[in-house]
């Protein structure tokens, strides 16, 4: 994490020197040069603004970001630039930090919003080069929402939607995470296509030691605090067990020196994708989360988030 | 020579003479060995704080910063009183001083928080779990501080 910030600090130095861009009140100086082609000004005004991603799609792999586009100062004509800072799920969970800026600005079709190039700040082997990663496109903004398209890494399009923070607001440190989107949202009741695939007894098999197990008046805060990221809380047993037609699952976890009992409703399933409503007080009562993974040959693995509490769990079905 | 070995005399008179009316004044003085006071006063303590910490519930992250807040009152308060009671041996000693250990932990974690720098929260909270909070207090033979709080449904 230290390293993480070493890099976003430079990054951001890097952005503000050779290569980024220098923000005043009155605009940002980045270097960039006159874009060739001419957007016109009153199609760009709405967009100078600050934003808050509050939606992606979920193949982006973007936990959360903040986003801001400022007119160029001293353009002439004038062009928005933007700068983006994101954080991005790694392959191994934890969270990794990227920075991006949008230019040039084009005009969209039929006056729908502004595209711009993603251009990734190099933060490892080039500091102070960008290079082309992609495209944003925004559409026009409605109230204090924007909605757009991503395209990332040579991946997407990806749906974004952003808040307008407005220039008086910004977060000084990670944004809350973005809802993720769901490209396909399984339909098809249950978890499999026979329901002898997945009713049974499951068993946890990622259980590990509960490191608030031995924490004492300790206990309930360390829980609290490991639900905030995107880890989730350790789990350190549990069990499911799934019955019924339609099928419900009752999932009982070990946490935090507690076992917690959910109950999970709307099972249903697509491909390889496990969805499931999560409910803390029994069915008959509305749900608090939502349990979303992958599942197999009698393999359920995902996140279970209930509340504020982000358990990540793996069950096997007992022979 | 002589006047100065009387007046020694009489100080070790006077000191002893202090000791035992020391002694028989305190009455409630837990430093004398006893250990029984300070562990039935550390478990009355934990046991008030652990009321508190499972009244507080389980936030929303929303409410997390005052969740937070309000952990590292309960815990201050529960060092100053377990430091108030004065441990007698090395384990009440260190039940004590991993209590301490937590503060500046816990409001690291509120300032992250208030920064909305929840990773930072969850990641800092490593640093409580390093204590060992309940081994701690269960070789200070602490059952009550041992336990851990069971939130309240809220």
């Amino acid at each position: 994490m230290r390293r993480l910030r070493l890099i976003l600090g430079l990054g951001v130095v890097v952005l503000a020197t050779s290569a980024g861009v220098a923000w005043a009140t009155t605009g940002a100086t980045t270097g960039y040069p006159q874009p060739k082609v001419v957007v016109p000004t009153p199609l760009q005004t709405p967009f100078e603004n600050r934003y808050l991603l509050t939606a992606v799609g979920s193949g982006a792999g973007i936990r959360s970001g903040e986003m801001k586009f400022e007119f160029e100062e001293g353009s002439s004509p004038q062009f928005l630039v933007g700068i983006s800072q994101f954080y991005l799920y790694g392959p191994t969970g934890e969270i990794e930090t990227a920075l991006f800026t949008f230019y040039p600005p084009t005009a969209l079709p039929n006056g729908k919003g502004l595209g711009f190039d993603v251009l990734k700040v190099g933060a490892s082997t080039s500091y102070g080069q960008v290079s082309p990663d992609g495209e944003l496109r925004l559409f026009k903004p409605q109230g204090e929402t924007v909605k757009g398209e991503l395209e990332l890494h040579g991946g997407g399009p990806w749906p974004v939607e952003f808040k307008v923070l407005g220039n008086a607001r910004g977060y000084s440190a990670s944004p809350p995470a973005a809802k993720q989107i769901k490209e396909a949202e399984p339909t098809a009741p249950g978890w499999g296509a026979k329901p002898s695939e997945y009713v049974g007894e499951y068993e946890l098999t990622n259980g590990g030691e509960d490191p608030t197990a031995k924490a004492a008046t300790l206990g309930p805060v360390i829980s609290v605090a490991e639900g905030l990221g995107a880890q989730g809380t350790a789990v350190g047993g549990g069990s499911m067990t799934v019955k019924g037609n339609p099928a419900t699952a009752t999932v009982k976890l070990e946490s935090g020196g507690t076992t917690h009992t959910f109950t999970l409703t709307d099972l249903a399933w697509q491909g390889d994708q496990r969805v499931a409503q999560v409910h803390t007080e029994g069915a008959g009562r509305p749900p608090v989360g939502r349990f979303e993974g992958t599942g197999a040959q009698g393999e359920v693995k995902g996140t279970l988030i209930a509340g504020p509490s982000v358990y990540k769990v793996e069950f096997k079905l007992r022979p | 020579m002589k006047i100065t070995f009387r007046s020694f005399a009489s100080l070790l008179v006077l000191a002893a003479v202090g000791a035992l009316a020391v002694a028989g004044c305190g009455g409630g003085g837990s430093s004398s060995g006893g250990g029984g006071s300070f562990a039935s006063g550390a478990e009355a303590a934990c046991s008030k704080a652990n009321e508190q910490i499972a009244a507080l519930g389980t936030p929303q992250q929303a409410q997390v910063t005052g969740y937070l807040e309000s952990t590292e009152a309960v815990i201050e308060k529960l060092h100053s009183e377990v430091a108030a009671l004065g441990a007698s041996d090395a384990a009440e000693t260190a039940y004590t001083e991993a209590l301490a250990e937590a503060l500046p932990v816990l409001t690291q974690m509120t300032n992250a928080a208030r920064s909305e720098n929840f990773d930072a929260v969850r990641e800092l909270s490593a640093g409580l779990v390093r204590i060992h909070l309940g081994e701690v207090a269960e070789a200070a033979n602490l059952k009550t501080c041992a336990e851990v709080p069971t939130p309240s449904e809220s």
